[in-house]
């Protein structure tokens, strides 16, 4: 179905009851915000360090394949439980109304080879403010991919089914790198000696991770250095394929859409929540798909409301939903396999030069008078 | 020959402060990272509505002054709430601290305080203030109200070690139930005669010898310090008190130093206001209510800023002290330590951020 079928155009009083509707219920739900949060994101960080601790010891023990499988998985759970509802989620000052330290949303580093700072630049603030506004959010396509056809065909797209591939299993390092923004290099618009001294902080963090994972264990395992290094590696390609499937279902589904540059002129609240639903979609599942995606299987949540404790996710949907049937709008759900499955057909369809189809209006036009 | 760093360098790779943090506090230990944790190993009944806690600092614990305060954290339902309090002894051979607390009506920190067992971890910032005693000759005055007694109890009990040091301390309470270490300090005055004591009760019926019943006047000023001119008078307790001080002593007494223990209250719309910012030292004044960040850039400073819409929290800084306004919510940020996302926060009194 096309959005135009899914979608009502709003005329801008409806908008603004829109955007009203949903500021009233982000105030209903962060005036609950309190100690229940504050234990469960508390149980989460002690839950990512005992499983990375019995991940790692059972590690130590990698020579015997159950222990070498259970270690793997144990660090993987931990890894992605870091990423996802803790790091991201942290880095967005979710959590800083706790006023802890190890919870400050500015200063938290994460687990992974990109730094910290760089991801509050490109995600927190481009990808969150323009989403999926082409030239603007550089998260379509991670200036590699051609997900939407509005994106201009070239024919190194060709191989982005390939390219999908590698990407998918190197996503730690395509994030650590994305902020670098290595095309205007080749392009001439950034010199070498501005890549280098950008590139000074992410290589520290990149060296940093290597020497723990891939040096630091290993070397602590002895004579089983090779299983640990293995179970690491393995580890650390479980959570770049998990994040990457979670991160795709959240903007890059059949019905997710993208925008002009043009509909950031004077835009008001209303409208800017329009198009962050417009441009997310959901996975319906239990409650171990919602903490296992950090809370992003709520995506449509999460960009109306970045800032909230994404545990609260599960409970204000019912209520997003409703207002958006309310306003005519697609409410973006569907299933782990579904929405992946789309993802897919997009990567697949957009290697190939393709059209756009009619864009649906998000605001009506105003009417003529009679 | 040197050791290589590596291995050094490949543990700082594993443990970082967080890491470090979570297993230590497992283990039930209070080493921090980078942080001055105290374990509360004592506690006793004060007065009513007042305890005394004894700390057991971890070793990042620098030291201090009598007569100086610390920020103390501690969690409660979740959040961190940070108060001054104020040393009640001067530094101990077992490096413990002593620090008493008055229940406030109302008041959050002050009841949990009031409320936590032997066992309970607190965390301590730098300690501050320069209401001490300098070593040599010197007359001093101690007016004490309420908690205000905290800082003067150490400073009384330092001029022990200070032995060309004379004080006479004034202390209020309403009820004579609420004196704070009443016994300790007949025993150190009997003990120590470059100490006079008087306590002065505003509510209670009938007056004990050496008492006043009356609240701080010219004439209770006059009998307490006749030389008043070669004197050092430290005030400390409620703003109303240490002002009523300040106006009877400042500029007839040798040196006035007053502390007022309670907070500052918030400034109406429009009003200018005094916004210090640590990082960078600077200090500027910019209107009450409106939002800082154009504020501030109207000034030629160039904060971190992105989506200026309250959403991306680039804009984000610390609190350190006063009361700002999220103008999008209306809520009022006051506790110390929060995060102020300056696009959509206004200053509502005099403010210090972390910038
Ligand atoms: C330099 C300094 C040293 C201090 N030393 C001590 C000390 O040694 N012992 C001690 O008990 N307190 C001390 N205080 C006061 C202490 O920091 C807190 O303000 C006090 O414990 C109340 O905190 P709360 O969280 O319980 O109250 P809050 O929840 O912050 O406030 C609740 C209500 O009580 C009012 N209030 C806040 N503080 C006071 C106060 N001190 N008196 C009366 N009303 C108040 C508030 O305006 C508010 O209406 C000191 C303060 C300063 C600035
Ligand atoms: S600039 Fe984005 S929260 Fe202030």
């Amino acid at each position: 179905m096309t959005s135009a079928a899914l979608n009502r155009p709003l005329s801008v009083a409806e908008l603004d009851a829109f955007g009203a509707e949903l500021d009233a219920l982000r105030a209903r739900t962060m005036a609950q915000v309190g100690a229940e949060d504050a234990r469960y994101i508390r149980r989460i960080v002690a839950t990512v360090r005992y499983t990375e601790a019995a991940g790692r010891a059972l590690l130590f023990f990698g020579a015997l394949p159950p222990a070498w499988v259970l270690g793997t998985l144990l660090l993987g759970l931990s890894k992605i439980l870091e990423n996802m509802e803790l790091g991201h989620n942290v880095m967005h000052g979710q959590y800083d109304w706790m006023r802890d330290p190890h919870l400050h949303g500015k200063t938290y580093e994460w687990d992974i080879v990109g730094t910290s700072d760089n991801w509050r630049y490109t995600h927190n603030y481009k990808h969150h403010t323009y989403t999926n506004v082409r030239g603007m959010d550089d998260d379509i396509g991670y200036g590699l991919l051609r997900l939407f056809p509005e994106q201009r065909w070239r024919p190194f797209y060709l191989f982005q089914p390939l390219i999908a591939v590698i990407f998918a299993l190197l996503f730690q390092w395509g994030v650590a790198i994305q902020r670098l923004e290595l095309g205007k290099v080749f392009s001439g618009r950034k010199t070498k000696a501005e890549l280098r001294e950008e590139f000074r902080p992410v290589g520290r963090k990149m060296r940093r991770q290597l020497l723990k994972d891939y040096v630091l264990f290993p070397l602590l395992a002895g004579p089983f250095f090779l299983p640990v290094l293995l179970g690491n590696l393995v580890a650390n390609g479980m959570r770049n394929l998990w994040t990457y499937a979670v991160i795709f279902c959240g903007h890059f589904t059949a019905d997710a859409e993208t925008f002009p540059k043009s509909v950031l002129q004077n835009e008001s609240r209303g409208h800017w929540y329009l198009r962050q639903l417009r441009g997310s979609s959901n996975l319906s599942g239990g409650r171990l798909l919602h903490i296992m995606t950090g809370n992003l299987s709520h995506q449509i949540e999460h960009h109306l409301y970045p800032d909230m404790p994404a545990r609260r996710y599960a409970q204000v949907a019912p209520e997003v939903r409703a207002i958006c049937a309310r306003y005519g709008q697609n409410y973006n759900t569907g299933s782990m396999w579904s929405q992946f499955g789309q993802v897919i057909w997009r990567i697949l369809r957009h290697a190939l030069p393709s059209r756009p189809g009619k864009a649906a209006p998000l605001v009506a036009p105003v009417a003529e008078a009679v | 020959m040197s050791l290589s760093p590596a291995p050094h360098r490949l543990l700082r790779a594993a443990v970082t402060a967080p890491v470090f943090d979570f297993w230590s506090r497992q283990f039930g230990s209070i080493q921090a990272w980078d942080r001055c944790l105290a374990r509360v190993v004592g506690r006793r009944e004060e007065a009513r509505g007042a305890v005394t806690l004894t700390l057991q600092p971890n070793r990042r614990f620098r030291g201090f002054a009598p007569g100086q305060h610390v920020n103390l954290t501690a969690e409660v339902d979740g959040v961190r709430l940070t108060r001054s309090y104020s040393f009640t002894q001067p530094p101990r051979a077992d490096g413990r601290l002593r620090i008493t607390v008055k229940q406030v009506q109302g008041g959050r920190l002050s009841t949990a305080l009031c409320a936590l067992r032997p066992g309970a971890v607190v965390e301590l910032g730098e300690p501050y203030g320069g209401m001490t005693l300098p070593q040599g000759p010197g007359r001093y005055l101690f007016l004490a109200a309420g908690s205000g007694i905290t800082p003067l109890m150490s400073l009384s009990l330092a001029l022990e070690q200070n032995p060309q040091a004379e004080a006479t301390l004034v202390y209020w309470a309403q009820h004579r139930d609420e004196l704070c270490f009443a016994e300790e300090l007949r025993t150190l005055a009997a003990r120590q005669p470059r100490l006079r004591l008087h306590f002065a009760l505003t509510r209670e019926p009938l007056r004990l010898a050496g008492e006043f019943g009356r609240r701080l006047d010219a004439a209770l000023l006059d009998e307490v310090a006749p030389e008043l001119a070669a004197v050092q008078v430290f005030a400390c307790g409620p703003r109303g008190f240490v002002e009523q001080a300040r106006a009877l002593a400042q500029g007839r007494a040798q040196r006035f130093h007053g502390e007022a223990f309670t907070p500052p209250e918030a400034a109406g719309g429009g009003a200018p206001v005094r916004v210090q910012l640590r990082r960078s030292g600077q200090t500027l004044e910019v209107p009450a209510g409106t939002p800082l960040l154009p504020a501030l850039e109207a000034q030629g400073l160039r904060p971190d800023s992105g989506c200026r819409m309250g959403l991306c929290n680039t804009c984000a800084c610390r609190l350190v002290e006063g009361v700002g306004q999220n103008l999008d919510s209306g809520e009022t940020i006051a506790e110390p330590g929060s995060e102020l996302r300056i696009c959509i926060s206004a200053a509502r009194s005099d403010l210090t951020l972390d910038l």
